[in-house]
């Protein structure tokens, strides 16, 4: 193939061109999420992320300071400050400004405004301004300017500390440094010393360091005021930690033992089995939902985790056992039928002999699985979330603020991005199981 | 108890709970109740031999049974009932309601746009990746970057598409991308992507189609690596170009694959749920029956016509499910 | 008199911490804003009672409560924003029926008290009428909020007739303005704005019994007095130059982001017609009485109809019976339970005996006088319609019609959907 490409330089630039675009196309909306998760409420309202790097122009409506704070100099009544400073705002450059929503860039910066209901106003570039009259200023407001002006480009992690909670980034940065470092100077310690303790020990040090800095710190330094608590993830990232690993372990336990069996035991009725768990890989899971909420209530289980670990085991069996059988049907068969002969029984075999050979293929489901879950909103919708909000995931937290934060983009971006971090982790630490599992399971 | 420490728990429990049942019912088997001694040896280990596969199998098919072929019969029956009328068997009353509603017609008719068009667009795209980033020395950097969005749950990709499909008012910047663009390319005034009858179900095609294709890929890469290199060979020497080797002797060389790739992708469809639910919650016509399903179930509070349109859905899973039976049985005579 | 006694007598047993403290758990539509309000009221009933009370919000609870109530894991308390729903889930037997006297205590300490004890009393299992819904917290819906600077700013009167809301619309729009944010947006509950647009205009342009005939059903959908109320929404939410952002955008546009284009820079809008607790959702800082203000959505002149409003108002009911639910709407008959959220503001009461200056501002005050000025009170329609049509196919025919599918199109399928239901 190599050849073609080759003797075609032409095609070979349109491969690379076309191959960059795909990828690109494939990329750009998970990096605008990621941009807009960094951004500021005011920014992401005035620019696109894509310019996220550039200073954005914004209208913004300030008052001056309110007629009480007039002071009275020969006859002439004076009301001064800066426009920004009031506000609690940065300071930035204006480039035109209005005292009428109707024309809110009709004076430039050190232009002078009359005022409808007598006086004037002038405004400086910075945001100082000074308003005049000869007859006191009435009201119980400040005057009302609208400003035009350039808001250079600002990051923050301050949606992170909404979503999350005060400082949980900068906590999770600082830990993971201490870790890695740890984990570098027990691999030196550790070098010349042979055996598995020594080996693990690095990554137990590691991981154990940031385990034991999370709980003596803690990770949130608190709530960021004014931030509804429907903003919050962290529940909802506990929550969907605990619905996940026990609706990944759980199955693979069971798919595996009974994938041996339909691979390697010889009993009657085996084939007609093995098409029975085909056939239900395509079984809807929609079929399910109302039935087995029924049956789950009315043997006491009800809506909760443990429903949840149930209902995934249940949906998730037919891939694990096809996945799993697929792949134990081609070890060699001379291994095991040694293991017989030596007098190995058939849960030994599996023990000690399957089970490790088969790691890829278990390693494979265990991602899909894990994926599947993480990701899941029906069966959580149905079988978990009930009125107690103890127990939320973050889908669902994700559909509700799409409903009651649906313009604000900093905060959806944020949580939206916390709920796909650990699954992008995931995906591309063991992207080569997840391909292996893939192959496995379609291509025959 | 913090969730965390009770999922912890479960996972002990659960975990030695499976372990246990495995060990302690074939030390049961093997010890108690079929001993491999005394008289009947022979016969014992004989026996505990045809029962053991049982206890191997035994919770893969209890689970399975409960939770999958239990629901289809009794989804079956609740959609011949009315719950109002205490359960009573109401024939196919249900089905005729459903059928003289036009939202279920929107939504049959939108389910077989999203059939026709997911998986063609997620296996065209995916043949292409497949195809183009074999050649290239970074291929498998733009073949993971591609593969990514499988790991993106459908709510968070619901979240990121809306991002694209955002729509400002026409004096004010747009931040959506789709919108940017529009206006870049000379159109007069921005757009809600979403709400445009008839496109906007493309538009959430989209979302599927760039969560599947790195699906598509990765399974069609490996094929087309695995076609014998002669054929390619010999059709070069015939002077053949290399959109007639793609198309004339790669594709129908894979063609078995592309057809798995293609039904899987469509049955992911006929389950779409969270993207919809998610982005339009099926209005501006763009319901879809699981969808359309899950409002009757939770909304409308209609069991009856609730499971009769996923009795709708399963019926149109049954073709798939035959034929993988199929090819199965033959596979494994 | 004796009532009164009987809920001070509540009082006094709640404060006294009488059963063992329990976990009660209150679910309900509010989330934001909302949320922290009804946390505080329910913060003060938790101090009071020494019962450990959670509050969960959700923007589809109309479908969730009755997943839940399916499930049998149904809160302690449910608030419907709807009695068509609660009546639903009445007569499946889902509601538990509030403590005896409580129907009394509304009659006697309500404004208006027998028609919230008719709103909230709805047939059980086997059709026999018991009290079920306890309401608290009243809006008003008939309004029009405005920026009055920006209307200073421009020059424009606040209009007392329909006829001049018409003609000041067109003026705005003669301005090279746009006069209304419109928003239908709303999660799962997407189109519900509308049909408060259509229900005030069938009371603008029918009189009330037509309203209670259409509302009953009794008049089909299918009118063509229905016809022409939507057609009515339709002349302010399907002209271009009407709407912010053209009417395409009326049906996404989130009813909680609609009403921020009154306050930008420069105004996206002028006029934003909702109900009396959307200051919530302006944008923070805004004082409403400075920088928001509101109107009467006027009547017709020409016609004589009177003036009009429309309210709605939520109810608590029992979902899962248990000592301390009752606690907590017996809770609920307390000034205090009313005075805490009124001085957060957003709250109307027909509670009779509130300290009015405890309202969080002087145009709530005002809306109790729009409340008090209406010749003719009407609840919201579609909140009182079977919860298939007033939470689903109303909602969804509304944002069709916005769409731009014809008015009639929509009211047949609305009205077959109504059939589906008998």
């Amino acid at each position: 193939m190599d050849n073609i490409a080759g003797s075609k330089s032409g095609l070979t630039w349109v491969t690379h061109i076309s191959v960059a675009i795909l990828v690109f196309l494939w990329l750009f909306p998970t990096v605008g999420l990621f941009v807009s998760s960094f951004r500021t409420a005011d920014q992401i309202a005035t620019s696109g992320w894509w310019k996220a790097m550039f200073p954005a122009t914004q209208n913004l409506q300030l008052r001056a300071a309110a007629p009480e704070t007039q002071t009275e100099l020969g006859g002439l009544y004076v009301i001064k400050g800066n426009l920004f400073t009031e506000d609690r705002r940065d300071q930035t450059e204006i480039s035109v400004f209005g005292i009428s929503s109707r024309a809110i860039d009709a004076f430039r910066p050190g232009e002078t405004a009359e005022l409808r209901e007598g006086g004037t106003i002038t405004v400086a570039a910075n945001g100082d301004y000074r308003m005049e009259n000869t007859e006191p200023f009435k009201g119980k407001r400040g005057q009302r300017v609208f400003v035009t002006s350039d808001i250079p480009p600002e990051f923050t992690l301050g949606n992170y500390d909404t979503v999350l909670g005060k400082d949980v980034v900068k906590r999770l940065v600082v830990f993971a440094i201490a870790g890695l470092v740890f984990f570098v100077v027990l691999r030196v310690l550790f070098k010349d010393i042979a055996g598995p303790v020594a080996k693990a020990a690095p990554a137990v040090g590691g991981i154990g360091l940031i385990l034991a800095l999370a709980f003596t710190f803690g990770l949130s330094t608190g709530t960021v005021e004014g931030a509804q608590t429907t903003d919050s993830m962290s529940n909802a990232f506990f929550s969907t930690l605990t619905v996940t690993i026990p609706a990944t372990i759980i199955p693979i336990l069971v798919a595996a033992f009974a994938a041996y069996a339909l691979a390697w035991m010889d009993f009657a009725g085996r084939a007609v089995l093995i098409a029975i768990i085909v056939g239900l890989l395509v079984v809807p899971l929609q079929l399910a939902l109302i039935p087995l909420l029924k049956l789950h209530l009315s043997v006491g289980i009800g809506k909760g985790y443990l429903g949840v670990w149930l209902a995934h085991t249940g949906f998730g069996l037919p891939l694990a056992i096809y996945l799993l059988r697929n792949y134990m049907v081609g070890l060699p068969r001379d291994i095991i039928e040694n293991a017989k002969v030596d007098g190995a029984t058939d849960f030994q075999i599996f023990v000690k002999i399957i089970l490790p050979l088969s790691f890829p293929a278990l390693a494979s489901f265990a991602i899909f699985q894990f994926l599947w879950t993480w990701n899941d909103l029906l069966v959580a919708k149905v079988f978990l979330i009930d009125a107690t909000g103890e127990t939320t995931v973050m889908t669902n937290a994700i559909v509700e603020m799409l409903g009651t934060r649906g313009g604000n983009w900093e905060i959806l971006a944020t949580a939206a991005f916390v709920s796909i971090a650990v699954p992008l982790g995931v995906f591309f630490a063991m992207q080569k199981y997840l391909v292996r599992g893939l192959l496995a399971g379609s291509v025959k | 108890m913090h969730p965390a420490l009770l999922g912890l728990l479960t996972i002990v429990i659960g975990v030695s709970g499976c372990i246990g049942y495995f060990y302690g019912s074939n030390l049961l088997l093997d010890k108690v109740i079929f001993p491999a001694r005394g008289p009947n040896i022979g016969r014992n280990i004989n026996r505990a031999n045809l029962i053991r596969p049982w206890l191997f199998l035994f919770p893969a098919i209890f689970a399975l049974g409960l939770y999958l072929a239990y629901p289809v019969v009794e989804t079956l029956r609740l959609s011949l009932t009315d719950r109002d009328a205490g359960g009573a068997f109401v024939g196919l009353q249900n089905y005729s309601q459903m059928f003289g509603e036009p939202k279920f017609w929107e939504a049959l008719r939108n389910n077989f746009l999203w059939l026709l068009i997911v998986p063609a667009g997620a296996t065209g795209f995916g043949l292409l990746a497949a195809q183009l980033t074999d050649r290239i020395r970074w291929g498998n950097l733009a073949k993971s970057l591609i593969f990514m969005p499988m790991a993106i749950s459908f709510v968070g990709a619901g979240v990121i598409w809306k991002l694209v499909y955002e729509q400002r008012p026409v004096d004010v910047e747009q931040i959506g991308v789709l919108n940017a663009i529009w206006l870049g390319l000379g159109g007069a005034e921005p757009q809600t992507w979403l709400t445009i009858p008839l496109w906007n179900n493309f538009f959430l095609m989209i979302v599927l189609v760039w969560i599947q294709t790195g699906f598509a890929m990765v399974i069609l890469s490996a094929a087309l690596r695995g076609i014998p290199e002669e054929t390619i060979e010999a059709a070069i020497i015939d002077g053949a170009s290399p959109f007639q080797i793609f198309f004339k002797i790669k594709v129908p060389q894979i063609m078995g694959t592309i057809v798995v790739v293609w039904t899987t992708i469509t049955l992911v469809v006929l389950k779409v749920f969270d993207i919809v639910f998610a982005m339009t919650n099926g209005q501006w016509e763009t319901q879809v029956l699981a969808n359309y399903m899950f409002d009757k179930l939770f909304r409308a509070n209609d069991w009856g016509v609730g499971s009769a349109s996923a009795m709708i859905i399963m019926l149109l899973v049954t073709p798939i499910l035959v034929w993988n039976v199929r090819s199965v049985r033959k596979e494994t005579q | 008199m004796k009532h009164s006694l009987y809920a001070g007598a509540t009082v006094l047993a709640l404060t006294a911490g009488m059963a063992g403290a329990e976990q009660v758990t209150v679910f309900g539509p509010w989330l934001g804003p909302d949320q922290e309000n009804v946390e505080d009221v329910l913060a003060a009933f938790a101090a009071a009672s020494g019962h450990d009370v959670r509050y969960v919000g959700s923007d589809s609870f109309e479908q969730q409560i009755m997943v839940d109530a399916e499930a049998g894991s149904a809160p302690n308390v449910a608030i419907f924003p709807q009695p068509g729903l609660a009546s639903d889930m009445a007569s499946r037997g889902f509601l538990t029926p509030l403590a005896g006297g409580t129907g009394d205590w509304v009659r006697d300490n309500y404004a208006a008290g027998q028609s919230w004890v008719d709103l909230g009393t709805y047939a059980d299992a086997s059709g026999n009428n018991q009290h079920y819904g306890f309401f608290y917290k009243v809006d008003v819906k008939s309004l029009v909020w405005y920026s009055p600077e920006n209307f200073e700013d421009a020059g424009y009167d606040v209009p007392t007739t329909m006829e001049e809301l018409k003609e000041l619309s067109d003026q705005i729009v003669a301005d090279g303005e746009t006069p209304w944010c419109i928003g239908l947006g709303s999660g799962g509950a997407t189109g519900w704005p509308a049909t408060d647009w259509v229900e005030d205009m069938m009371l603008r342009t029918q009189p009330p019994d037509v309203y209670d005939d259409w509302v009953s059903n009794e008049m089909p959908f299918t009118d063509p007095k229905v016809v022409a109320a939507i057609e009515e929404f339709g002349t302010f939410a399907r002209n271009d130059s009407y709407v912010a952002g053209g009417a395409s955008v009326v049906a996404s546009t989130d009813f909680r982001d609609s009403p921020k284009g009154l306050f930008s820079s420069p105004p996206q809008c002028y006029l934003h017609r909702q109900a009396s607790f959307i200051p919530a959702f302006f944008p923070e800082g805004t004082v409403v009485g400075e920088d928001a203000d509101f109107f009467y959505f006027p009547a017709y002149a020409g016609k004589d109809l009177g003036s009009p409003v429309l309210g709605s108002g939520t109810l608590w009911a029992i979902t899962n019976d248990s000592p301390a639910a009752h606690d907590l709407i017996g809770f609920l008959q307390t000034v205090e339970a009313h005075e805490i959220w009124m001085a957060k503001g957003g709250f109307l009461t027909p509670l009779k005996g509130v300290d009015s200056s405890k309202f969080a501002d002087a145009p709530t005050a005002k809306m109790n006088d729009i409340l008090l000025g209406a010749t003719t009170f009407r609840f919201d329609g579609s909140d009182l319609m079977p919860g298939g049509v007033g939470a689903g196919s109303f909602w969804t025919g509304m944002v069709d019609y916005a769409g731009g599918k014809s008015a009639a199109e929509v009211a047949a399928e609305i009205q077959s959907s109504w059939d589906a239901l008998k």
